[in-house]
């Protein structure tokens, strides 16, 4: 259950008595915003609603109404806590964003940014418009694409102890010592190893920074919420970079060349986008 | 042409494919960690939505709500990002 049709005060409350909420997904230049409507418009983040533009100084917000009843500070949290309700919202937001963002150039805006009325998004338009104009004018024939690194740790080790002289001495000197020298031996090597594994990730990660940076318009490394073990191993890096759609042949070639020379040693890369540039759309 | 990516996720035009799981967490790390933050009426704290995408991780690592965002992204023909297995470079 997703509770969307429980209110606490309502229960059998219509949006009339709940109210309605204008949900904001991005901004773009108004005239832009205009002509793409008219070629189609992408289901919103509720059914029964449409997109509608709100209009300012040149920019429009692209706009949905919403129920507060769902959509009102208090039910939202809650809400927010059905992972299932929460993906399916987040993937109807992307949606919309992409629609207006493969055609024009737009600031994307974070999940969950709700006006309790129409004047409240016409405000928002006349006193940041200038922030936003410069935002969607740098903006402009550029895509973000997001880089993982990921490190397959037994393959990183295998290949640190063959390229590493002294690990390879040690180990040699494990082979021939006497057991009880050998154990601490082997101790020494493993937190060795550790150690080198852990500088050449760091340095892969800098390395692909560098070499992708010289290739993009701007560049961010992201942090990373929490461990993520996949099939490609440990996830140990992500980057965002902002890349002028007719660069792209050179900044996936230079991935691909990146991927090509890491990957033996354990490093892998995972290219994704293009993305509505979620992580330059910043003043 | 072969490629040394494992996965490049491009958005549009491509199937899905049963590695969406990968596709759709990226969209949901885009969707509720990025993006300008404008002050509204309503705007989730960034200190919950850390939370809430911490646990949405793991909720939809679970193959049924993967499956049920999935179904809902069909049915209303999102052209979002979906993995493509490139050919292993081997």
């Amino acid at each position: 259950m997703s509770g969307s049709e429980q209110t606490k005060l309502h229960p059998n409350s219509d949006q009339s008595i709940a109210g309605v909420g204008y949900y904001v997904y991005c901004i773009s230049d108004a005239a832009r915003a205009s002509q793409i409507v008219e070629s189609g418009s992408p289901v919103p983040i509720e059914d029964g609603a449409t997109l509608e533009l709100i209009e300012r100084k040149h920019l429009s917000a692209v706009v949905s109404r919403v129920p507060l009843s769902s959509y009102g500070e208090e039910p939202l949290a809650e809400l927010l806590t059905d992972g299932a309700w929460t993906a399916v919202r987040a993937m109807r937001h992307e949606h919309v964003v992409e629609f207006f963002s493969k055609r024009t150039s737009v600031v994307p805006l974070r999940f969950g940014t709700i006006y309790l009325d129409r004047s409240g998004v016409e405000q928002m338009l006349n006193e940041k418009s200038g922030q936003l104009t410069e935002i969607i004018h740098r903006l402009e024939g550029r895509e973000e694409w997001g880089v993982n690194v990921y490190c397959d740790r037994t393959l990183l080790l295998e290949n640190i102890t063959s390229v590493s002289p002294r690990l390879r001495q040690m180990t040699e000197e494990a082979k021939q010592a006497s057991p009880g020298q050998s154990y601490l031996m082997q101790k020494k090597i493993e937190v060795l190893r550790a150690d080198e594994a852990k500088a050449e990730i760091a340095r892969a990660a800098d390395e692909i920074e560098n070499q992708l940076r010289s290739v993009s318009d701007d560049s961010v490394r992201l942090r990373i919420l929490k461990v993520e073990s996949t099939e490609n191993g440990e996830l140990k890096a992500k980057f965002a970079f902002l890349v002028s759609k007719s660069n792209f042949e050179n900044f996936r070639n230079a991935a691909e060349g990146l991927a090509r020379n890491l990957g033996t040693s354990g490093i892998k890369i995972e290219l994704t986008g293009p993305w509505p540039a979620y992580n330059f759309a910043t003043a | 042409m072969s490629s040394p990516f494992d996965q490049v996720l491009i958005g549009s035009d491509i199937e899905l494919s049963d590695d969406s799981e990968l596709s759709l967490l990226e969209t949901l790390d885009h969707v509720l960690n990025r993006g300008l933050v404008i002050a509204g009426e309503i705007t989730i704290a960034v200190a919950d939505i850390d939370l809430i995408f911490v646990g949405l991780n793991v909720l939809v690592s679970s193959v049924e709500t993967a499956n049920e965002v999935l179904r809902e992204r069909e049915r209303r023909g999102i052209a979002a990002v979906s993995p493509v297995k490139q050919p292993a470079d081997q």
